[in-house]
């Protein structure tokens, strides 16, 4: 691992630095006052990891996926789960050609670069496990043959608050597969104004032109890997860890592939910052998106996961 | 596992050290093949490694000879001398079988020992320095030995440095504990192990004398014992003759000590007239149990017995330094000669020396006066004889050969001649065995006596006076008593240049301040220091008690550096932004626990945006320490806490 003195932060060509800039930006023109999630949105793309949106509908989770879709070059897919909806629908099919008088597969929905999966959280387990089990394996197998999803495949998911009527709720075991979930909550009352003021935002996403493309996707997760994580910041880190497995509240604290997803996202967000090692900042401002959906409460009282990820980390020092 | 050629050069050099420091006592030709063995399996190993360890063949047979070869050489397997024989040799044979790490250790745990044994034999500053220096290559050896120690992709040079570095620490470390042991730990008023046995090659005073036999102490520049004067200034050079022993009986061939009947201390008694001296000599280890005095020595002190002919012994050898203190008077009388001690003092034995006896009766019928009789024999000697240390072989009546056919000799030649005239001449005479000079030290503020002063004289009664002194041997050669055994050729190389002078003087003042301080530290000194610092009675459990203390503290205290060292440079960093935190904190700008540096910093500024000019290189150099990079070079660590220490954060008082 090369050392990086401040006077070079990173690596990355200032080209791909501005296009990054350029985009996050724009995502920011559209989704208002959310810089917050337009960033953890960015990390979990830089990070290789996939995004859970869950909020109320209506708040902009699709908006904020659409603005994404339109500032990045890539091939788009948008799926909106029912609760009729089948594995083969998203994953695709083989049907039998008679001018070839053989199969043939057919690709779904689930064959882009950025897949937005609309309320996830409305289609049945059986095709929830389908989609996840595609995001962790970036393959799918039809009729005994696999076929390599493209890259770089980034998911999206929308998801409605699970005490909502008509959801199915994701099991735990399937959340881990999201880098991170961030919620939206209700724009603030600036924020607000604009949007009831200027243009239409489905209007506005329309006229945007994307800035990056898969190609500097790739590089930049390729850069990601080479941020500077000290000994220190992993005694951090690994203090963090430690932290959820003792804390009163928590059942099953974070997995190793938990701390994995940390450490990267945390490296992500470094980069966005524009340094070239990671700091306890940095992997503050991701550690509630990161963690929050893999914590399994326990305890007597029901208490929320952010709440109690917040409490985790004001109780671990920074040395 | 199977030692490498870096292991086993160790181990050889080890072993090499070993009888290096033994062989100043060692015969030669056994030195010589000892090292000649270690050579030839040193070789051996480098040529044809594939050979391995020599044969059983080999091996046995030079094991059981070592035995034989030391019953040949001393005729006893035990004892000081033939037992570190054994044990060298037990050693060196052990470096033939050396193949693997195993054999190894054992190579260096016994030359542990073997090094140590050294120090039965000699106790000097010297010996001391070469034992610690034969220690280096046993505990380079030693780390070698570990497993990460022999690092074959490494230069050896550097490995060697490297190593060398960390042994020396590891001495360096010992120290304090050494100095503990040394101080505290209760010490035996015997010796543990009592090693009677006279260090083989000391050279001194015998307690006997004849022709020539003084000749290799003339040649030894060893120090025989140091002075310092209490009152008052030391004595003229002419004065400085030290006493030894007193010997009464000739046999035609030897003086010695006592003639018939045992000495009785209490049969004269001395009158001082005058001032008198008092100084406290210490005197190196030797073979004999003689005190040294200047004349005469007045007062008894305890732990020595006076003669009646002023002869001070101790109970036993002086195997170790000893100190003490003497009053002597320069001018004095003594009360009369009886009839027995006179008798004593005029015994000649028959049938030997026919032309000297003559000489002094016709010198006793031609003068009468015993003062015109000392000045005829002394007149003689100087008007035809000369000094010199190679004095021609004498025949059997050895003082009528030197008196008329050799007149060469020195002062033991002088002595036995002129006591010999003087009996037969009816004088009462003996001779006296001593030293004679001593060379004042300037910067030591001490006099040195080295066994290279070794003298002989005699005394003479005179009724009005008592025993006087007679040096005959000043009659012929006044420069050997006004100079000292400086005027002897063989040392003049010595006094030749000036710095070389200085040197030796420094080196002695080095000497006598490690046998004091060291050497002489006993259960006594011990007590003293302890006194010193207000423990009035320390008894041995006191001193166990205050031995484990301090072991225990020395234990914590490695530990602590140990864990300290562990953590390693990050530690200094780490501390130095705790120490920056706790500043600023005090300053009313507590960082919350969990609040990254970055974040404080804009916190800081945000509060206090005069402050980004002193604050902002601090923090930029912190984040850049612990979390740019993956290791922290001492260097940037500790400029990192010294501008932490030197940070003006005036800019953050007030509002």
């Amino acid at each position: 691992m090369t050392a990086i003195t401040p006077d070079t932060p990173l690596p990355l060509p200032s080209e791909l630095r501005t296009r990054l800039d350029r985009a996050v930006a724009q995502v920011n023109g559209v989704v208002l006052g959310k810089a917050n999630q337009v960033n953890h949105a960015f990390v979990s793309l830089i990070a290789g990891g996939h995004l859970l949106i869950e909020d109320l509908p209506g708040v902009g989770k699709t908006t904020l996926a659409h603005a994404l879709a339109a500032t990045l070059d890539l091939s788009f897919q948008r799926v909106q789960f029912t609760s009729d909806l089948l594995p083969s629908d998203i994953i695709g099919v083989s049907i039998f050609e008679r001018d070839g008088q053989r199969f043939e597969f057919h690709p779904g929905p689930l064959f882009a670069q950025l897949v937005l999966a609309d309320e996830i959280n409305r289609a049945t387990p059986k095709t929830q496990s389908a989609l996840l089990e595609a995001m962790a394996e970036q393959q799918v197998t039809v009729d005994g043959r696999t076929h390599t999803l493209p890259a770089p495949f980034f998911v999206v998911a929308t998801q409605n608050p699970l005490d909502l009527a008509g959801t199915y709720p994701l099991p735990d075991s399937q959340l881990d597969r999201f880098m991170l979930r961030i919620s939206l909550d209700y724009p603030s009352r600036e924020a607000e104004r604009e949007l009831l003021t200027s243009t239409n935002r489905q209007e506005l996403i329309a006229t945007l032109n994307p800035c990056m493309n898969a190609a500097d996707i790739q590089a930049l997760r390729q850069f990601v890997g080479s941020v500077v994580a000290s000994p220190a910041l992993i005694d951090y880190l690994q203090a963090l860890i430690a932290a959820t497995r003792s804390h009163a509240d928590v059942r099953i604290g974070l997995s190793p592939r938990a701390g994995l997803a940390l450490l990267a996202a945390a490296r992500a967000q470094a980069l966005l910052g524009g340094r070239g090692y990671v700091l306890p900042e940095d992997v503050q401002a991701v550690f509630v998106p990161v963690t929050a959906h893999r914590l399994t409460l326990g305890g007597a009282g029901q208490r929320d996961r952010v709440a109690v990820a917040r409490e985790l980390l004001a109780g671990v020092a920074v040395r | 596992m199977r030692l490498d050629s870096r292991q086993f050069d160790l181990a050889a050099l080890t072993v090499l050290c070993a009888v290096l420091l033994h062989a100043t006592h060692f015969p030669l030709w056994l030195s010589l093949a000892m090292i000649g063995l270690i050579a030839a399996r040193w070789l051996q190993r480098r040529r044809r490694p594939d050979w391995g360890k020599p044969p059983a063949l080999l091996r046995l047979p030079l094991t059981l000879a070592l035995p034989v070869v030391v019953w040949l050489q001393y005729g006893n397997i035990f004892g000081l001398d033939p037992g570190s024989v054994f044990a060298v040799g037990m050693l060196v044979l052990k470096l033939g079988e050396t193949e693997n790490v195993r054999d190894a250790r054992a190579v260096a745990t016994f030359a542990s020992f073997v090094l140590m044994a050294a120090l039965l034999f000699e106790q000097d500053m010297l010996t001391t320095l070469y034992v610690g220096l034969g220690v280096i290559p046993l505990l380079l050896l030693l780390r070698a030995l570990e497993p990460d120690g022999s690092d074959a992709a490494q230069p050896a040079a550097r490995v060697l440095l490297r190593d060398s570095r960390g042994v020396l620490l590891n001495l360096l470390a010992a120290v304090p504990l050494a100095a503990l042991v040394f101080l505290f730990l209760p010490r035996l008023t015997a010796p543990l192990w009592a090693t009677q046995s006279v260090p083989q090659g000391k050279s001194g005073l015998g307690d006997s004398m004849s022709p020539g036999g003084m000749k290799d102490l003339f040649l030894d520049d060893q120090p025989a014992f140091r002075v310092s004067f209490v009152a008052p200034a030391p004595p003229p050079a002419a004065q400085r003759y030290w006493r030894a022993v007193v010997l009464w009986r000739y046999d035609g061939l030897t003086w010695a000590r006592a003639g018939g009947g045992p000495l009785d201390p209490t049969r004269q008694e001395l009158r001082a007239q005058g001032p008198e001296v008092i100084y406290e000599i210490t005197q190196e280890p030797g073979r004999q149990r003689w005190l040294f005095a200047l004349d005469l020595p007045v007062a008894d002190a305890p732990g020595y017995a006076r003669d009646e002919d002023f002869t001070l012994a101790a109970a036993r050898p002086v195997d170790k330094p000893l100190r003490y203190t003497l009053r002597s008077a320069p001018r004095y009388t003594l009360t009369g000669l009886d009839s027995q001690q006179r008798q004593r003092a005029l015994r000649l034995p028959d049938g030997f020396n026919p032309r000297a006896v003559a000489l002094g009766r016709e010198w006793a019928q031609q003068y009468g006066d015993p003062q015109r009789i000392v000045q005829a024999a002394l007149d003689m000697i100087r008007a035809d004889f000369h000094y010199t240390l190679s004095a021609p072989e004498l025949g059997r009546n050895a003082m009528d050969d030197f008196l008329f056919e050799t007149r060469a000799g020195f002062c033991e030649h002088f002595a036995s001649a002129f006591a010999v005239l003087m009996r037969a001449a009816g004088v009462p005479t003996r001779v006296v065995i001593g030293y004679q000079g001593g060379y004042w030290n300037e910067t030591g503020d001490y006099m040195v006596v080295r066994q290279s002063d070794a003298h002989a004289w005699n005394e003479v009664w005179f009724d009005d006076r008592g025993w006087v002194r007679v040096d005959p041997t000043a009659a012929v050669r006044p420069d050997r008593i006004e100079l000292g055994s400086g005027a002897n050729a063989a040392f003049n190389r010595w006094y030749g240049s000036e710095w070389l002078l200085a040197l030796r003087n420094r080196w002695d003042i080095a000497n006598r301040l490690w046998t004091q301080l060291v050497v002489q530290f006993d259960e006594i000194s011990q007590r003293g220091l302890l006194r010193g610092v207000g423990i009035e009675k320390a008894d041995w459990r006191d001193l166990g008690i205050a031995f484990a203390l301090g072991m225990g503290l020395f234990a914590a205290l490695g530990l602590w550096w140990a864990v300290r060292r562990e953590r390693g440079d990050a530690d200094v960093v780490d501390r130095a932004y705790a120490r920056l935190c706790t500043r600023l904190g005090r300053l009313g700008f507590a960082r919350a626990p969990s609040e990254g540096p970055a974040d404080y910093l804009r916190r800081l500024l945000q509060q206090r945006p005069q402050a980004r000019e002193s604050l902002e290189p601090l923090f930029a150099r912190y984040l850049q320490l612990r979390y740019a990079q993956s290791e922290i070079a001492d260097a940037a660590a500790r400029d990192f806490a010294r501008a932490v220490r030197r940070a003006d954060l005036a800019a953050l008082h007030g509002t």
